[in-house]
């Protein structure tokens, strides 16, 4: 898939066709696609491409730096914030697949166009919640002093806001509505005739279900999973707010603190290999839910 | 069974009255969930003591350094909507106009900012900017270091909104660019004797107004509540501030951060509305009027006759192959 090239090969590319444009120096073309490729270039291309010297330059026993995976085997210190990130990711995203799957399909067996019409807008606005106060309002309701915590006594069943619980929790606040968003078209897309024939050849709601419609929703509410995966799995702003540093430690958290730590203690080197980890984790994401959506559309078009 | 009458679709139909009550249930449920943490947070700010009080936004008038958060912060949200607009817009309409083969690199450029998290981009930058600060005092990177982290105009957070931003305004603005018959209108404009950027602005932006309003309130609404990077790069933006003061001062914290909530909602909300609002008909120069022109979207596969809400849904969709939460603006229309 393109979009799996790695920045820099893209951004190479971007170059080569400035070049092939350099002939007409000064035609409107150039001078308009000027600016893009010069704030890609310096604020993304350079950056990630930085980070991924970094990540795999390592110094040699003479001092002299060369490429090298060293800074990747010493991410084993950190298994415990990949373990955190995993378990967090995988059992936040099955609750808000799960829920947001229900959900969007109750929203299309409702088939009222207004209820759409503000699902819609919501969704896509709170889809890209996450941000500092997300965490703030989920610490005022179900923090050790929240409104809710106190209400519903849940310091009684051991839950606790700052651990993988209170997380897979405040993800479920952008996690289910991204999986709405997803997944509604797919739902409100089993067209009205296959479930005719199917009562018509005799068979059961049940039947239609089992033989056309989860097969055929499948590819679509699987891509909605793994795009909560990697979304959960990136978050960063909400889950620095919540745990801060080092009670339970995440992968974005652990790059943010061992960039602070600084370049001297080598930190500097292992976040820039988790940040590189990151990376691939999300270009395997979106390559996965690009197929899927694909997959999907082929039944739904 | 009641799904197989075939009746229109804002007309109960595949369930019965009683299931369509069921089916309410989940939808109450998370919308209850939506709404029970910002209510909280609320009468938290407001109900100290459960008696109303909006002393907590006293902080709004007294405290300096959240005013100078605030200045910070709306300074970069300006300069990242105009850097936005005067780099992408000409971009998106060059490639349209001169160079077609070009659209492909384009897109996929501007969506590969989506494949890299915040954190990671924020790492990369931080690398950069010690690299330069490292070559010495007087030399050049070490100045352009220094000039682009400089507390008053973080000019690395412009730039770096700017990226974050592309995945989802460009395909905006390229949808809305895709609907409107751009070569016809810039030759019609310059046999009329207009120039090419007179055209663009006189005659192409009022026909993507849609998307370009979009762009704005999305590009703004990102600024106000980004975190991850203003706070790896020390930058001390409103977020950043609502971090900080939370250890002293937490329900002054809450009040900002509703506030802040709000805001950023009501943006992107602005935003989505202006995008459907402003969908452009085929006679392109008007603006649309409603939910009717957004089926003759032409270039995004036929409607079907009669189409409801859920038809033209079922219509984009398999024209959006790539992530979904790229393209807000594209589920909603």
């Amino acid at each position: 898939m393109s979009s799996a090239t790695t920045p820099t090969d893209s951004a190479a590319g971007a170059r080569s066709g400035g070049g092939r444009l350099l002939s007409r120096l000064g035609s409107p073309a150039v001078v308009s696609l000027a600016p893009m490729t010069l704030v890609l270039l310096l604020f993304f291309a350079l950056p990630i491409g930085g980070m991924a010297l970094i990540a795999f330059t390592v110094e040699g026993p003479s001092g002299a730096a060369r490429a090298g995976l060293t800074h990747f085997a010493d991410l084993t210190d950190h298994a415990e914030a990949l373990g955190n990130s995993a378990r967090v990711s995988l059992i936040g995203a099955t609750v808000g697949a799960a829920i947001g799957a229900v959900t969007s399909f109750c929203i299309s067996q409702i088939r009222s166009r207004r209820l759409d019409s503000v699902v819609a807008v919501l969704s896509s606005v709170l889809a890209n919640d996450g941000g500092a106060p997300l965490a703030f309002s989920f610490i005022v309701t179900l923090g050790n002093a929240g409104l809710l915590f106190s209400l519903l006594h849940l310091d009684a069943t051991g839950f606790s806001l700052y651990s993988w619980q209170g997380l897979v929790v405040m993800y479920q606040y952008f996690l289910i509505p991204t999986m709405v968003m997803v997944t509604l078209p797919t739902f409100a897309g089993l067209r009205r005739q296959w479930r005719e024939a199917n009562t018509a050849l005799g068979g059961s709601s049940w039947t239609f279900w089992r033989r056309v419609g989860l097969p055929v929703a499948a590819p679509g509410l699987l891509g909605g999973w793994i795009l909560l995966v990697g979304s959960a799995y990136a978050t960063h702003a909400s889950a620095a707010v919540l745990i801060g540093t080092g009670v339970y430690p995440l992968v974005p958290l652990t790059i943010a603190s061992e960039l602070r730590s600084g370049a001297s203690t080598g930190g500097e080197a292992t976040a820039m290999a988790l940040g590189v980890t990151m990376v691939v984790i999300a270009v395997v994401v979106l390559f996965l839910f690009t197929r899927l959506q694909r997959r999907s559309a082929r039944w739904l078009q | 069974m009641a799904a197989v009458t075939p009746v229109p679709h804002d007309r109960p139909t595949l369930a019965r009255r009683s299931g369509r009550a069921t089916m309410w249930l989940p939808v109450l449920a998370v919308a209850i969930y939506i709404a029970v943490p910002l209510l909280c947070s609320i009468g938290y700010a407001v109900l100290p003591g459960w008696s109303f009080s909006l002393s907590a936004y006293s902080v709004l008038g007294d405290d300096a350094s959240l005013l100078s958060a605030a200045g910070r912060t709306v300074t970069v949200a300006v300069l990242t909507v105009v850097a936005l607009l005067l780099t992408l817009v000409p971009a998106v309409v060059a490639v349209h106009l001169w160079a077609p083969r070009l659209r492909p690199v384009l897109e996929i450029l501007c969506t590969l900012p989506l494949v890299v998290p915040a954190i990671a981009l924020a790492a990369g930058i931080v690398s950069l900017l010690r690299w330069g600060a490292q070559q010495g005092r007087g030399t050049l990177p070490n100045a352009i270091s220094q000039f682009v982290q400089h507390p008053d105009l973080p000019l690395i957070l412009v730039g770096t909104y700017v990226v974050l931003c592309l995945p989802f305004t460009f395909r905006s603005i390229d949808a809305g660019l895709r609907t409107i018959p751009l070569k016809a209108m810039v030759e019609g404009s310059a046999s009329l004797g207009s120039s090419t950027w007179g055209t663009i602005l006189r005659v192409v932006l009022p026909n993507i107004r849609g998307p370009v309003l979009f762009s704005i309130f999305f590009t703004t609404a990102l600024c106000f509540g980004e975190f991850s990077v203003a706070a790896t790069l020390s930058q001390d933006t409103v977020p950043v501030w609502l971090f900080t003061v939370s250890n002293t001062d937490f329900r002054a914290s809450i009040a900002v951060a509703v506030l802040l909530n709000l805001t950023t909602w009501g943006l992107m909300l602005i935003g989505t509305l202006a995008t459907q609002r402003f969908a452009p008909g085929r006679s392109g120069g008007t603006g649309g009027t409603g939910e009717e022109t957004s089926a003759d979207d032409a270039e995004d596969g036929p409607s079907p006759d009669g189409s409801s809400a859920e038809d033209r849904t079922r219509a984009h969709a398999p024209h959006s192959p790539t992530c979904e939460q790229a393209d807000p603006e594209k589920v909603t229309r």
